[in-house]
């Protein structure tokens, strides 16, 4: 069975300015209470997700990525298609979720860790390997918000790796933190990969999506544009993109 | 369709109790947070009932003379204030729970009613906190415990459930209409008169008694001081059943709590998967 299974994925967002958010607004344009403008993000997307994949979405600013992957971790829900998901899936899509500057590191670490489906054993069991982890020893006790974004991204990153899952949804992470997190980051996706875990990865970084996806889906306008080998795939997509560029530069 | 984690491999007992260790650290962060980068921290949730009780006291009590009905007016005035300040900071955390946590909605997948929940149960601790302020006056005037007051368990469970009621409701029309944060505030004001904290309940002609007694804050606040401080003095104590008539209507407020539960529930149920994307 596979992972993941979507079919035919739709999704429309109501543009926020057609969105009544005050009474005065209803009594204003009583007769206009039909949203007219409708922003279609995903027009029917349709792929499989085989277990132990690598499975990364590309494509350009608001081509439907996040949403996708909103719908897919049940944070938002599909207007019609069906999806169905075989395995327990990491809650997150976003490495330091509840983060809050204003609580010392300690604090942060129960919030986060809870909130990804840690249990106090789990915690406890984790807690000095996941200040280990983030080198953050010394710090542990101060407020977030002294941290350096560095750190911040390596303690909320150090979280994430203890939660157990078999599914993992990663927006966009490897656009924060240095050479070297990245790095680190990229150990972990091997070791996830040697591991069976399914990872379902969305970035803009081409060159990292190329060396660890088994296939990449390239979304383009909400629709799947293409979807198979990475080399090609990117490849392709690279090609468009300076196509593009041309065209506008010419005109 | 089946939607992604709801079908969570994971024990249902085990995943209940998880929920409810999600739902503690986030009321103990939001308690935390609210007095972070204060010296006097937490005293303070003290000191704004203790203030609006000494205002209201000097002005009503004094000046007013409202005090000279009962040498238990001050003790019930700070029951009154205390009450209704849970109420107010319940319903108005509740109110904006949703959407000062709407980046958390967006980025993790779990179950929304906790976020409410847990703020009404950050107001629910600094209650707690207030209401050993308003023991130790109950104990200046003399008035030592009785079994009865096990009665004060149900009457500040329903309290509670009557305040989470209302938020749920304000939380999930907050999303769509921020309107809702201007009509509370003005509700809250006429509430607090509408009520009988500052004056006695006796003040009121009989089909007002009836109109406040639809509250069930109004009924609660008069049982607590029936229970605690009126066991036995019949003129001072008025509650549902006596302004009715009846004692079957002390099933009216009750009745209207589940009613709004079930109505806040029910509405929440429809709105919570467009929460995300509408916060």
């Amino acid at each position: 069975m596979p992972a993941i299974e979507a079919v035919d994925l739709k999704k429309t967002f109501l543009l926020p300015h057609e969105y009544r958010t005050t009474v005065k607004e209803y009594f204003l344009h009583p007769l206009h209470r039909v949203e007219v403008e409708r922003n279609q993000v995903l027009g029917g997307v349709t792929f499989t997700i085989e277990n132990g994949e690598f499975f990364s979405v590309i494509g350009a600013n608001g081509s439907g990525k996040s949403t996708l992957l909103k719908i897919l971790a049940g944070i938002y829900r599909a207007d019609s298609g069906e999806l169905s998901v075989d395995g327990v899936m990491s809650p997150f899509i976003e490495l330091g979720v509840g983060f809050n500057p204003e609580l010392t590191g300690r604090d942060n670490i129960r919030i986060n860790s809870t909130l990804l489906g840690l249990s106090k054993r789990e915690l406890e069991a984790s807690f000095d390997e996941i200040v280990a982890f983030s080198e953050l020893e010394r710090y542990i006790d101060q407020k977030l918000k002294n941290f350096s974004s560095g750190m911040q991204v390596r303690l909320a990153y150090a979280i994430a790796i203890q939660v157990q899952f078999q599914i993992l949804l990663l927006d966009e992470v490897l656009a924060v933190g240095d050479q070297a997190f990245q790095e680190k980051c990229m150990e972990t996706f091997e070791r996830l990969r040697g591991e069976g875990k399914t990872i379902v990865f969305v970035s803009h970084d081409l060159q990292a999506v190329q060396q660890f996806s088994d296939r990449v889906l390239h979304l383009k306008d909400g629709l799947v544009h293409s979807l198979g080998d990475p080399a090609e795939v990117v490849g392709r997509y690279i090609a468009e993109l300076h196509a593009g560029q041309n065209v506008g530069l010419t005109r | 369709m089946t939607t992604p984690g709801h079908n969570l491999p994971a024990a249902p007992r085990r995943a209940l109790r998880h929920q409810l260790r999600v739902l503690h650290v986030i009321a103990g962060a939001e308690f935390k947070l609210k007095y972070s980068g204060s010296a006097l921290g937490y005293v303070w949730s003290i000191v704004k009932p203790l203030m609006l009780f000494t205002m209201l006291y000097l002005v009503f009590g004094r000046i007013f003379h409202l005090s000279s009905i009962s040498h238990y007016y001050p003790v019930s005035l700070l029951m009154g204030i205390v009450l209704m300040t849970f109420f107010n900071d319940g319903t108005v955390l509740g109110m904006n729970s949703f959407v000062v946590r709407g980046s958390l909605l967006r980025k993790l997948a779990f179950p929304r009613l906790i976020i409410p929940t847990a703020a009404t149960l950050t107001a629910a601790i600094t209650f707690g906190i207030n209401l050993l302020v308003v023991a130790i006056f109950v104990a200046a005037n003399h008035i030592g415990p009785r079994p009865s007051w096990l009665l004060l368990v149900p009457l500040l469970l329903e309290l509670y459930v009557f305040t989470f009621a209302v938020s749920l409701i304000l939380a999930t029309l907050f999303v769509r209409l921020r309107d809702i944060g201007q009509v509370w505030e003005l509700a809250l004001q006429v509430f607090f008169y509408a009520t009988p904290i500052i004056y006695p309940i006796g003040y009121l002609p009989a089909w007002g008694r009836k109109i406040v007694f639809l509250n069930p804050f109004a009924q609660v606040l008069q049982d607590i001081r029936a229970v605690v401080l009126y066991p036995d003095l019949k003129p001072n104590k008025i509650t549902v059943a006596d302004a009715f008539g009846t004692p079957a209507a002390r099933l009216i407020p009750i009745v209207i709590v589940i009613v709004l539960l079930v109505a806040a529930l029910a509405l929440f149920r429809r709105e919570e998967p467009w929460l995300a994307e509408r916060v």
